[in-house]
């Protein structure tokens, strides 16, 4: 029963009643409940968030910084013949590489003497980065075309669909190493931008088809007859309907940027001056057999960051949007 | 059925013009070209602009972009997909050597993904919400989410731990030539690729799994006293299977394709690694031909399991 001021005043625009908040509060508590898996990976992306955004506090140590160690060989009194015949006499330091995880290299430290820990904390801000902006790059330029394709229809969506379809005939990696490829060294920008350019065809697909089943109910079709032009309609009557599809696709395709962007990395074709997780798989499966943390802390690194992410985006879609159930 | 593929093939021609040109523009806008690699690699020159202007001529490098895409256009409609600017050989004669290593890997893969893949799907249906149901749908969202090259690291490492078998191969070895090296060399890249494409099919197998199984034709099919596994087995799985057939056909066409990424990790010389150099070394047409080569399996594969879902499920019969 609503209380009698209440009924009198209604509440300001804007303005929220505290008990709004409780009841959202208590229905996410029951979604938590009831989608456990999807709660758990909503929690390791906060936790991979909180590392990507504070990775400069917690690294420890510079990522790129070459461990040193006294060298156990060294000569001072070795004269240029030893030397050039032993070259280990000739220098008091040398890298501290490959050392197993200890307390002072959590996860140890790389062929260069650089340690592991640093490096794949300063990791999960870039695959953060490129999930991120990657994703609202396609959704964002997807929904434009799709709502453009769906909502003219006739000789442009046909134009449109074909575009699409001929992105999707690519293999994805070789159109991705085409487009990296374009500047000599490719960088973070350029590496974003061609990952949301491949997911393009595929939100434009689907966004498509929403706003073509939008398009078709009463109350476009109501703005129209009152004489709305077609960008009023696209964007005041259509966008808001298809938003929870967008925030689906978005939320669910993170992941999988971060795959490819590792395989990206690991062919040597990622951003180039900017440490990855692929980069870290590549250069740590050179030493396999005797060295293996490198590799496998990095790979795993990668599969917690997809598998969370893509957790998260399930349990989103299965909420907001059932609809693209197998679809995506 | 006729009006629709007919619309179809001629929608594919469209298709594939947009990627002929797609490949081609991004192409020519890849800094640096086979001309400049080759002059700069030759130390004895004394005159590089000349010699590089030589070497683009004799390359056919110095026409303007437009003759050069209508001669690619033209070529490709006679399917002469031009000649590698580093072998002078045809792109034909370079697919055909590769093709046996990218079918063996492919293969492979593909095996794997069925052996994997559908048993999994159909035990996490059957047990569903037991222990045995949590671990397979566990070890398949580990599949979705690991890339198939850190499989393939943490099965070579496994390999090298428990000293299965020496990793030593030389050559290119076939099953044909020397089946025990072949074995060796793909037998980790393919149980790797066969795990990650097969990742989707368990998950997608077991829901369409249990969403049959709701159906009334299976309660009457149960209540006319057919056993558990019959009606699991020939009821449920074949249709469960259609949708499963879709993706499958996605991962042919992938493929095919071949592996760049395990092709490279494992030095098995085939269309993925083939690709991946050709675009390294600007030599254009074998990688232009190729891509359209590509495009144009994925195009008819999508086609074919588009007609087989058409015939297989009679209620589509596409009006769109």
């Amino acid at each position: 029963m609503a209380r009698v001021d209440e009924l009198a005043a209604p509440p300001l625009r804007g303005e929220v009643p505290l008990g709004a908040y409780r009841a959202t509060l208590r229905r996410l508590w029951s979604v938590a409940k009831r989608n456990k898996l999807g709660t758990l990976g909503f929690v390791l992306v906060i936790l991979i968030l909180a590392v990507a955004v504070l990775s400069p506090v917690i690294k420890r140590y510079d990522e790129n910084h070459q461990f040193q160690r006294p060298n156990p060989e060294f000569n001072p009194n070795a004269n240029p013949l030893d030397i050039a015949r032993n070259p280990n006499l000739g220098s008091p330091f040398i890298l501290d590489r490959w050392q197993a995880p200890n307390w002072e290299h959590w996860l140890g430290t790389d062929q260069y003497g650089r340690d592991i820990y640093a490096r794949i904390v300063v990791g999960a801000r870039m695959a953060v980065i490129i999930g991120f902006g990657a994703s609202l790059i396609s959704v964002l330029s997807g929904t434009i075309t799709g709502l453009i394709s769906g909502y003219f229809g006739g000789r442009v969506d046909f134009f449109l669909q074909r575009v699409v379809d001929g992105v999707q005939a690519f293999p994805p990696l070789v159109l991705l190493l085409l487009l990296v490829s374009v500047l000599e060294e490719p960088n973070l920008t350029l590496t974003v931008v061609a990952l949301g350019f491949l997911g393009w065809a595929y939100s434009t697909r689907v966004m498509r088809s929403v706003v073509l089943s939008v398009s078709a109910s009463t109350f476009v079709e109501a703005a129209r007859a009152a004489g709305a032009g077609p960008l009023r309609i696209m964007f005041r009557h259509v966008l808001p309907n298809v938003f929870a599809t967008m925030v689906v696709i978005f939320s669910i395709s993170i992941g999988i940027y971060i795959l490819a962007e590792a395989g990206l990395s690991f062919l040597g074709l990622g951003p180039a001056d900017q440490t990855t997780w692929g980069k870290m798989v590549n250069t740590g499966r050179n030493q396999l057999d005797s060295h293996p943390w490198e590799a496998l802390f990095s790979g795993l690194a990668i599969t917690l960051a997809v598998l969370a992410f893509n957790l998260a985006g399930d349990a989103l879609r299965d909420e907001l949007d059932p609809r693209l159930r197998g679809r995506t | 059925m006729t009006a629709y593929i007919v619309r179809r093939l001629l929608m594919n021609f469209v298709v594939l013009w947009v990627v002929v040109s797609v490949v081609f523009v991004t192409t020519n806008m890849l800094p640096g070209d086979f001309a400049l690699r080759q002059v700069a690699t030759n130390l004895e020159l004394q005159d590089y602009s000349q010699a590089l202007q030589e070497a683009r001529r004799i390359l056919g490098l110095d026409k303007p972009l437009w003759q050069r895409y209508l001669d690619f256009i033209g070529g490709l409609v006679t399917l002469d997909l031009g000649r590698s600017y580093e072998t002078h050989r045809s792109t034909w004669a370079e697919l055909g050597d590769r093709l046996p290593s990218t079918l063996e890997l492919g293969g492979m893969i593909l095996i794997f993904t069925f052996l994997i893949s559908i048993p999994v799907g159909i035990i996490s249906a059957i047990k569903q919400n037991t222990w045995v149901d949590f671990l397979l749908r566990g070890f398949a969202i580990f599949n979705v989410a690991t890339p198939a090259f850190v499989i393939a690291v943490l099965l070579t490492l496994l390999v090298l731990k428990l000293d299965l078998f020496r990793i030593d191969v030389v050559g290119r070895p076939h099953f044909w030539t020397d089946p025990e090296a072949a074995l060796k060399l793909y037998i980790i890249p393919g149980l790797a690729g066969g795990l990650t494409s097969g990742a989707g099919i368990m998950r997608l197998l077991r829901s369409q799994m249990l969403e049959v199984m709701r159906n009334d034709y299976v309660r009457t099919a149960f209540a006319k006293g057919l056993g558990e596994n019959t009606v699991w087995l020939r009821h449920a799985l074949k249709n469960a299977m259609l949708p499963v057939l879709t993706v499958m056909g996605f991962s042919i066409a992938g493929i095919v394709s071949g592996q760049i990424i395990l092709e490279n990790m494992f030095n098995i010389d085939g269309i993925g690694r083939f690709l991946y150099t050709r675009l390294i070394l600007r030599d254009l047409p074998p990688f232009q031909g190729t891509v359209v080569i590509i495009a144009f399996v994925v195009v008819t594969v999508n086609l074919l399991v588009d007609i087989a879902y058409a015939w297989l499920d009679p209620r589509i019969r596409y009006a769109d």
